[in-house]
Parts: C-alpha cells; structure tokens; sequence
C-alpha cells in the first residue's frame, strides 16, 4: 500500500536519536514549543526518566530511543495535564505504544492535549526492566546492537509480536527511521498540529515517503504473522477456566500490573476497595464450599476485572509484564485478549482521538448473533423486516 | 483491646515431639488440629498448581492437609497483610491456627496493636526460621531442588545460602509470640524428628490428646546464641555491599535513581497498611503550573520527582514497626535493595525507642506513647 504522503528529510549524522535531538533542539530554538518531554538517562546513570526539558544543553543528552521503558509516557503525560491543561505548549516525543494509550487516556478525560503535540518514532521495542538492572552497562550494549539490525530478540515478548511500532494515527508527527536514506530521519506529520510544526521550521514537504513506507508496512507484516501465531500459542495454553487458573496461579496479588498500566487510571481500584474486604466467616464459608481458599483471595477476579475493565484500550505496551514480580507473561495474555476484544468492535486504540471508545457508543444492529441466543426470536424478526 | 499474651518466659515449655521430619510432623499436628474440632481453619502455605506455584490457603477438610507444605521456605506474601484481611472486620468467630514466620507474626503483631487486626481466637505456630528463598526462584521454579541444601544447613543452624538477604542478616530468627515453636535452627535431628515447643497455655491445651510423646524443655541458648553471631556478621557484611554508610542526600538519589514509582514496596509490605496512601490521593497530584514552575527555575524536570519523598516518607511511616521481612525487596522490578534501607533505617528508629516490632502485644507503638523525658538531648 502506498499513499501520496509527503515528508520532511532532516540529516541524522550521529544515527536517529542524535537526529531526533537536534530536531527538538532546534524546535525549541524557534520558539515552536516551550518544553520537550522526553526520556533521558537519569543522573546516576542507571536508568532512564522521562523529563520535561526547555534547556538545550539538556537536550543534548536526552534519550529518545532509551533501551528500557521504566514508566509508560501516557501516564507521565496525564500526571502533567490530568487537571487541566498546563500554559507551555510541550512536544512528547514517544514510543507509539505511549501516544497511543495517552489518545485513550484523552478520550477517558485523563490527559488533555491543547498544548501537546505528539510526535512518535519508529520503535525497536525496549528490553525486559529486570534484564536491563542485572546490568544497565551491557543492556545499553544489547539494546544499541539490536537496533542497529531491527532485531526484535532481546526486547520485551510484547514488542517482539508488535505490529503498531510506527505511525498509527496517534500522534501530530511522526519520525521514520526504517527504510529512511542513511544518516537521515524522515518527518512525516499526521494532524495540522503536525504540519504546522513543521512551517514554522521552514521545513517543506518534499520527500517521497514511499521507501519509508515499503519497509515499515513489510515489517508489519512480519510482526502481525509472528503476532498471530504468539496469540494462536497462547491461546491453546491458557483457554478454559482450569489452564487460565494455572496461568496466573503464581499472582501474589500485588495489583503491580494495574499501577504500571497506563490505562487503568482509577485513583481508587475496585479491587483495592473496602467492597473487596470481607467477614471472617465469609472467607471460612468459601473455605469450607472450595475445599480450601487460596490467600489471598479473588486474584484471578482481579485480573479479569481488570481485562473487562481496560483491554478494548490496552496497547500492549508491556508495563505490566515487567513489573509483575512472579513473571507472570500478563502483557501476552491481555495482547491475545485485547485484540480479539478490539477485533471484535472493529477498534483500534489511539489510532486517532476522534474514533469514540467502544463502549461509549451504541449501535442498534451490533452483535446480533450474541443477542441471538438470548432474543433468537425478535433478532430473527428484525431481520426478516429488514 | 487485646488480652496480653502470656509470658513464655514465667514456665518451662512443654515440648511435643514426633518421629517424623518437621514438615511432615507438622502436618499432622495440622490434620489432628482440624479432625478433632480443636480448630476450625488452618492457614499455611499449599500447592496450588502442577507447576508448583505455592500459595498460602484457608483450609478447614483435614483431608487437604495433605497437599500443604507448611514449612516450603518461600513467602509469597507476607501472612501477616492478609491475617489482617482476614481478622479486620471481625476477629476469627471460630478458632483457626496459622503457620507463619517470625518476621510475619511479629508483623501481625504491629498490625494488631494498630487495630488492623484481632489476635483473637488464633493459634500462632512458628518456628526458628532459617529464612525463605527469594521470588525469583519460585518464578524459575527450582526451588525443590535447593531443598535438601536447605534443611542440611538449617540443620546445623549455618546461614543458608540463595535466601532473601534479609533472611541471611536477620538476628530474629527465634518467634516472640508464637503458641507453638517448631525447632529448626540448630537442631540436627531435624530429619527424623519435629520437636515442638508449646510455649503457651493456649498451644499445650490444644494439642492434648495427640497420641505423641511429651517432655519438658527449653531452646538451647548456646546455639541459638551462635547462630545470631553469624547472623549478624552477615548482616554488617551485606550492608557493606550495599554501601549504606553515611546515606547522604546524594547516595540516597542514587540508591533509588532506578525506582520507577510503582509503589509495589508498600502495596506488600506488612507494616503499610493504610487503605489509601497519600501518594495515591488527590492531594499528590500537581496541577500542570507545579511541574512548570520548575522548568522556568531548574530548565529541566523528571517526571519521576516524587520518588525519593515516597521512599522518605514510607521509611518515616513504617520504620517503627519494619520487621525487616524483605517482601519490599523481592517485588521491586528495579531491583533497589529495599531490604538494607529498611533494615537499617528499622534498626537505627527501632533502637532510639528501645522498640522492636511485634516482641510484645502490651507495649504501645513508640508514637503513641508519650514519655515526657524522652529525648532529652533533642529537646
């Protein structure tokens, strides 16, 4: 598929992230925004933070394509603008697994994005949080490598299946690395927003994108074969309540993975409330009907909740994989759900902050043949009168 | 208010002993417990799947004692969070027994006293803890196989090795408060037999009837004595590695620049026990014109800020009653070792208020109780 996008080419001597600095440094430089928030590493040299950056200097060292991803930049975004919208207009340059759960998070009224302008990159994916920590010296060894060769191996399970790893409508600008001439980036805008940044840095549309496009939608897909298969896998391993019981088995129950979710925005968890505490004789009741009461209680309610609750918005980022302390493959199981969720209503979360939430919008003739089984007769009915 | 728990210390303990290893001795006691009405739950750790995830239960069918592993070296969760759960709207109606280990009843204890939970009508058994083995090994499920190292070493009461670092620097290893004490450190008939130490009224009363032999007898204190000597050489040891000396504030940036704000410390910590935590509420999230503000003064803001007031205040919230149980450690996904900053910090608070955790259910929490020449060189 090739369309007649137009983009901008900008030289990236010193590689992409380099090429990506010093776009947001001169944008800065212009006057185009106030701030840019971005990831960088944090002063003690072992991690990464996303920080809020008007300094050029400190530009200079931020880390675009940092190797892990130690917070979910959707949730960095609703924690600025969560109470309203801030005076400084802020360019968030993202992974497209973060701008698009900060669209979700638009729609569920967390984030407000007057004065954000989003600008995505093709992503590598980022390796696992607990591999990087063993030794943050030879993760940023592993990760620079296998984005050298787009090799998906060492990243998170989810980023290895993950066929939204560039545009996808989210974001205002979007930054093509794959396919992209050597030693440039391409910027491709995808909202006025996006366009206008561009003008008011001179910078005309004017490259072809069709290389750009050839390689990304050849890796697409890859990724969506590899995506398939994982999910079909999967599938077979935890389908039916006794292996989905045996999947999260191992769950201490620490509710990590909803904290780290970039979509569960609650302030109050349901599961974390007073209606989730009971009397002591109710728990020995349920000891006594179950042959024993797993402590503590109602975990696999809790992830399953949690599915009902957020999987037609979940990005499979991976957030909640990696902060899961029993390794349970949660970011794996929601991807399989989410998408046969998100299939299901023809829906792609944060593909573009006009398309309404599932759930928000009603549609008479929607899922007639779950009704089907339940009002067979007047679903029948209304058929034949139409 | 709770009823204090008698002094084990004023009488000689009984002590029951079985020809079987403590696990399986244990089991019976368990299953006897249940089968003859004497309790009517008993919660301890069971398998709870073919792989081998391990789980604490409620179990009240004897038949399940069966499947239990009450003395399988890992800790899931620290009992005494959900001890809480389980006793905060009602204290136990019905009599149950639990297995636990020190660090979690000590903690139950704390929680107790901060009305987050009833002692009543609750059987504590415990036992001279030789540690647990740390998640990560439950999630590459090996830990069956460091088994017999395990109780090899525990049997001649040497530190073992792979547990929680905690567990290798705890010098608490003996329970305060238990009913009954099942002798593990140090007791190098461990393979044969379980000897149980029934410390109070309460664990003598409940096992009479079991058709197992009785004598009279105490801990033997020279052991437990060297045993708490290597304890705490490997505890200055470990602390040495994590450079904890002198925590300024620049080592205490760098001790948490990995945190990445998950808060997952505190959600399983025992001694954490408010049911909204203030950095979760309303009041700790900035209006846009915060983070703003200091971009004009500083020209760059990380968005992780807060990290390092979280931890502060957390260490300030629990260190009085801190059991040092490792749980905080052993969920970080950062891998910060949470388990020597409250150690330390436990110890050093714990010590200016000749306080520790969970020793005695009678002495008040040190913020609660006001002594007016307290302190006097601060004052």
């Amino acid at each position: 598929m090739t369309t007649n996008r137009k983009g901008a080419l900008l030289p990236a001597e010193g590689g992409a992230q380099k090429g990506i600095i010093n776009f947001a440094k001169q944008a800065l430089k212009q006057g185009v925004f106030d701030a840019v928030l971005i990831p960088s590493r944090v002063p003690a040299g072992d991690s990464f933070a996303y920080f809020l950056i008007r300094n050029e200097a400190v530009l200079e060292g931020a880390s675009p394509l940092s190797p892990i991803m130690p917070v979910q930049g959707a949730r960095v975004i609703s924690s600025i603008t969560r109470l309203g919208k801030g005076q400084k207009r802020i360019a968030a340059i993202m992974r497209p697994c973060e701008a698009r759960a900060t669209i979700e998070l638009a729609k569920l009224g967390q984030v407000d994005l007057e004065n954000i302008t989003i600008i995505t990159m093709d992503c590598p994916g980022v390796i696992p949080l607990s591999d990087y920590f063993e030794d943050a010296a030879k993760g940023d060894k592993v990760f620079e490598d296998a984005f050298q060769n787009w090799n998906s191996k060492p990243m998170r399970p989810v980023c290895r299946i993950c066929d939204k790893f560039s545009s996808v409508g989210a974001e205002d600008l979007h930054i093509g690395i794959i396919g992209a001439k050597s030693g440039s980036i391409l910027l491709i805008p995808h909202s006025s927003k996006g366009e206008d940044v561009l003008n008011k840095m001179g910078l005309s549309l004017e490259e072809d994108v069709n290389d750009w496009e050839a390689s990304v939608n050849k890796l697409t897909e890859e990724r969506k074969q590899k995506r398939n298969q994982s999910n079909e896998g999967l599938r077979s391993d935890i389908e039916g309540i006794d292996s989905l019981i045996e999947t999260f088995s191992a769950c201490i129950n620490c509710h990590n993975c909803m904290r780290v979710c970039p979509i569960c925005y609650c302030l109050q968890c349901h599961f974390d409330s007073d209606k989730m505490k009971f009397s002591f004789d109710d728990y020995i009741t349920r000891a006594v009907a179950r042959d024993g009461l797993t402590i503590p209680t109602d975990t696999l309610l809790f992830h399953i909740g949690r599915m009902l609750h957020m999987s037609l918005s979940c990005v499979s980022c991976g957030m909640c994989e990696d902060a899961c302390p029993m390794a349970i493959p949660v970011a794996q199981v929601f991807t399989l759900v989410g998408d046969r969720n998100q299939e299901a209503f023809d829906y792609v979360p944060g593909r573009g902050v006009d398309e309404p939430l599932p759930l928000t919008t009603f549609e008479e003739k929607e899922f007639l043949e779950v009704e089907q089984s339940y009002a067979g007769a007047s679903a029948r009915q209304e058929n034949q009168n139409a | 208010m709770q009823e204090p728990l008698p002094d084990r210390r004023t009488r000689m303990p009984k002590i029951l002993s079985i020809d079987k290893s403590p696990e399986d001795g244990l089991k019976e006691v368990l299953r006897f417990l249940l089968e003859n009405g004497k309790v009517k739950g008993v919660v301890t750790l069971r398998k709870t799947s073919e792989d081998g995830a391990v789980s604490y239960s409620l179990i009240t069918n004897p038949d399940d004692i069966e499947s239990t592993v009450p003395l399988l070296p890992l800790m899931p969760v620290n009992l005494a969070k959900q001890l809480s759960r389980l006793t905060l709207i009602e204290a136990a109606t019905e009599p149950i027994a639990v297995v636990l280990r020190p660090c979690e009843l000590r903690a139950f204890v704390e929680l107790a006293k901060r009305t987050q939970g009833s002692l009543e009508n609750v059987l504590f058994i415990s036992s001279t803890c030789g540690g647990v083995y740390p998640l990560e090994m439950a999630v590459e499920g090996n830990i069956r196989e460091h088994l017999p190292e395990y109780w090899k070493a525990v049997g001649q009461g040497e530190l073992v090795p792979n547990t929680r670092l905690a567990c290798q620097a705890c010098e608490y290893f003996v329970p305060y408060t238990a009913d009954i004490t099942v002798s593990l450190l140090g007791n190098k008939g461990i393979e044969e037999e379980t000897t149980l130490f029934l410390n109070t009224e309460k664990g003598e009363a409940i096992v009479e009837g079991i058709s197992e032999k009785f004598s009279e007898g105490e801990l033997d204190a020279t052991t437990i004595e060297q045993i708490r000597s290597k304890r705490k050489a490997e505890k200055e040891k470990l602390s040495d590695e994590v450079e904890l000396r002198n925590l300024g504030i620049d080592e205490i940036t760098k001790i948490f620049s990995r945190c990445i704000g998950c808060r997952n410390c505190s959600k399983v910590c025992p001694a954490c026990y408010c049911h909204v935590c203030f950095f979760e509420t309303e009041t700790s999230q900035h209006q846009p014109v915060y983070y703003e503000r200091e971009l004009d003064k500083e020209g760059c803001v990380n968005m992780l800020s807060d990290t390092i007031y979280y931890h502060l205040v957390r260490l300030f919230h629990v260190s009085t009653s801190c059991t040092a149980c490792g749980q905080c450690a052993d969920v970080c996904p950062a891998n910060i070792p949470l388990w020597a900053i409250s150690l330390k910090t436990g110890e050093a608070v714990q010590k200016a208020f000749d306080y520790l955790p969970g020793k005695d259910i009678g002495e008040g929490p040190p913020i609660t109780t006001f002594v007016p020449e307290e302190f006097a060189e601060i004052a």
